[in-house]
Formats: structure tokens, C-alpha cells, sequence
């Protein structure tokens, strides 16, 4: 049974997710992350923790460019968690302001029940981040709603009883197919894949992982039942790639039918309520027309 | 497993983490080497221990792993 880890394998896949970009620091390229989401609406950016992280985590610029989760910051003791933390904001607010084409300190990113983060005000885009060692990854759409996760190709999972909290029962079948020698791989990009889904649903870890699966196959790829039954249509595409030939990523991206929005700039990706309120500066909108 | 320091031995002995007794009531987040899938793996780790299902369900809501110990042993 074949697994295939590297690029889209199907055209219709192609056509949804465009190959991650390599952000190596503020310097961008913006223009490669303006062009994946023309082209596709839906990005995925990633780049490495020390490019993104500042010499100086008590400068006093980092206020405005992390806006209300600066306090949170704050209060974080331990330096690698710190920087982290700092690292992948400043990158998936420099990945949002590049599409929307606004400063990074006027994009305020706010999390939902749960801790499902959003860019506050702009409803027509949904990001996603996830990191893993020293990688960083954002998926920003604005198509619908993205997932993104990533792990060591190589991380151990096998064998360690985590098969029995992660898998389904055709999972599980599925993977004593697969030949010993890749079936450690397997279950990380099935680990991936269930991150991925459940971060776009926006329900985290709390739907459990052996209620839902996926096929080892990298070929239109689907959520299944347990019982290997279709569980999603068309309007879900997932996509699997290698990073760096060391991290597995995935994407689960839903197609909520916003249409192909051309222009992304901040002006029409606002939603209409907060620019009134930014307009008028009451914070209340100009409710009489 | 009587204390919240049997827990942590337990990980940092099968997942190679290097927790302290003094990680006991931080927040998950804000553990440095801490992710999901360690989560999962001390989820499997205590079943085995404890020769009983753990409440996987209370397991995710948990904050810290003082929390975590408090959902395995039923407190």
C-alpha cells in the first residue's frame, strides 16, 4: 500500500493548496504569499522559530505588534516558551497583514472558546497556526475554514498505546497493511491530518480522534467513520507534503462558498460594523443607515 | 500513584520529557516541551499503570498536570 508524502498527487488537490512558502523573516516574500492566496485562496507559510524571533523580547515595539496578547506574553515565564509564542504571532500577523495589505499593529488576533485563534474584524479569513520543534506554520483562507498541523516525520508514535487514543478501527487495519519500515510515518501524517480537521472545525483535541479517520492513501483524501465509511464530501480537501524533508504537514481547508474573492485588501476584508466603528471612532457604528 | 510527582516521573521516564515537580500547576501551554501528542501518549501510560480507562474526555480539559493526575486517580 503506497503512501505518498510528497506533492499534490491529483489534480483537484493541486488546484486547492498551492506549495508552502518558505517565510525566512519580515522581509517576506509577500509577493509569493499574495500570488498562492490570488491563486488559490488558501496559503501555507512556514519558516524556522530563530528567524522570527527578536533580539530583544523586552522591547517595548513588541506592545502594539502583539496588541492584547502581549499581557499573556507577559505573564509566560519560561524563555522557550516565550519565544515561541512571540515568534509565531509575529509571523502570522505579518502573513495576514501581506494578504490584506495593512500594518501588522492594526490586525488584533483574538482566540475563540476553546483557543481557536481569528484576526478580529476580518471575517472573510480564517488562519490556522501550528509549530513543532523549531518549525513555524500559519495557513490563512479565505475560502473557508483551515487547519494546520505539523510534526517530526520521524516522531515515535508507534507501538507506544497511542494507536488505541488516535486511531480508528479501519486505521488500525489499515496500518497493519502498511510495511513495518513506514508505518510509523503513516500514523504521524494520520496524527497530522486529525490535528489539521480538528483545529478547522475548531474543536481541537476535544472530538475524539478514534471518531473520525482518514485513509492512508494521499489520494483524494476524505474524512472516514470508524468503520471506514465516507464521513465528509467534496466542500473538505486535505493535502499532506513533507517540509525540509523532516516535518509532516496538513492542511484541512473547507470550502464554505465564499466564491473567489479577488481583492483582499484590508478595505473590503473588514467586515462593515468595524469600519464604521473605526470611521466614527464612537466604537458604536453608524447604526442609522 | 498516590502524588502528582509519580505522575511526572512517569513522563519524563517514557516520553523523555525533563519535567519538574514544580511544573505541576502550570498551564500545559506554557510547557516548554509539553504538545498533544505526549498528552495522548501519559493518557495510554496511566491506563497501563493504573490497570483501568482514564476519562480521555477529562483528560483533554485539563490545564495542568496537577489536573491531569487529579481526573487519572478520580479525585
Amino acid at each position: 500500500m503506497a503512501i505518498t508524502l510528497g506533492p499534490a498527487a491529483d489534480e483537484r488537490t493541486a488546484e486547492t493548496f498551492a506549495r508552502p512558502v518558505r517565510v525566512s523573516g519580515p522581509e517576506g516574500p509577500w509577493e509569493r504569499v499574495r500570488e498562492a492566496v490570488e491563486r488559490h485562496g488558501s496559503v501555507i507559510v512556514h519558516a524556522r522559530l530563530a528567524q522570527w524571533l527578536p533580539d530583544d523580547l523586552e522591547d517595548p515595539r513588541l506592545r502594539p505588534l502583539l496588541g492584547p496578547d502581549h499581557a499573556r506574553f507577559r505573564k509566560m515565564t519560561h524563555p522557550q516558551v516565550r519565544a515561541r509564542f512571540v515568534a509565531s504571532r509575529l509571523l502570522l500577523k505579518h502573513v495576514a497583514c501581506a494578504v490584506i495589505e495593512a500594518a501588522p499593529e492594526t490586525v488584533e488576533l483574538a482566540y475563540k472558546p476553546g483557543g481557536r485563534p481569528y484576526l478580529r474584524g476580518l471575517d472573510q479569513i480564517d488562519i490556522s497556526l501550528s509549530h513543532t520543534e523549531d518549525l513555524l506554520l500559519v495557513g490563512l483562507t479565505r475560502r473557508g475554514w483551515i487547519g494546520v498541523d505539523a510534526e517530526a516525520k520521524d516522531r515515535p508514535m508507534l507501538g507506544l498505546g497511542t494507536e488505541n487514543q488516535v486511531c480508528t478501527p479501519y486505521e488500525r487495519r489499515t496500518l497493519a497493511q502498511i510495511a513495518e519500515e513506514r508505518r510509523n510515518a503513516a500514523l504521524v501524517r494520520l496524527w497530522t491530518l486529525k490535528e489539521a480537521y480538528s483545529k478547522a472545525i475548531g474543536q481541537g483535541m476535544r472530538f475524539r480522534f478514534t471518531e473520525f479517520g482518514f485513509s492512508p492513501q494521499d489520494r483524494n483524501v476524505q474524512v472516514l467513520r470508524p468503520d471506514g465509511a465516507p464521513g465528509t464530501g467534496a466542500e473538505w480537501a486535505f493535502h499532506t507534503c513533507l517540509i525540509d524533508r523532516a516535518y509532516t504537514v496538513s492542511v484541512a481547508l473547507f470550502d464554505a462558498g465564499f466564491g473567489d474573492t479577488d481583492d483582499t485588501a484590508a478595505a473590503t476584508m473588514l467586515d462593515a460594523g468595524l469600519i464604521a466603528a473605526l470611521v466614527d471612532g464612537t466604537g458604536e457604528g453608524d447604526r442609522g443607515e | 500513584m498516590r502524588t502528582v510527582e509519580e505522575l511526572i516521573e512517569l513522563a519524563n521516564t517514557h516520553l523523555g520529557t525533563a519535567l519538574a515537580a514544580t511544573d505541576a500547576e502550570a498551564e500545559l501551554t506554557e510547557l516548554a516541551e509539553w504538545d498533544s501528542v505526549h498528552l495522548l501518549r501519559l493518557v495510554a501510560l496511566l491506563e497501563q499503570e493504573l490497570g483501568r480507562p482514564v476519562a480521555v474526555d477529562a483528560v483533554l480539559r485539563a490545564r495542568s498536570l496537577r489536573d491531569i493526575w487529579a481526573v487519572a486517580v478520580g479525585t
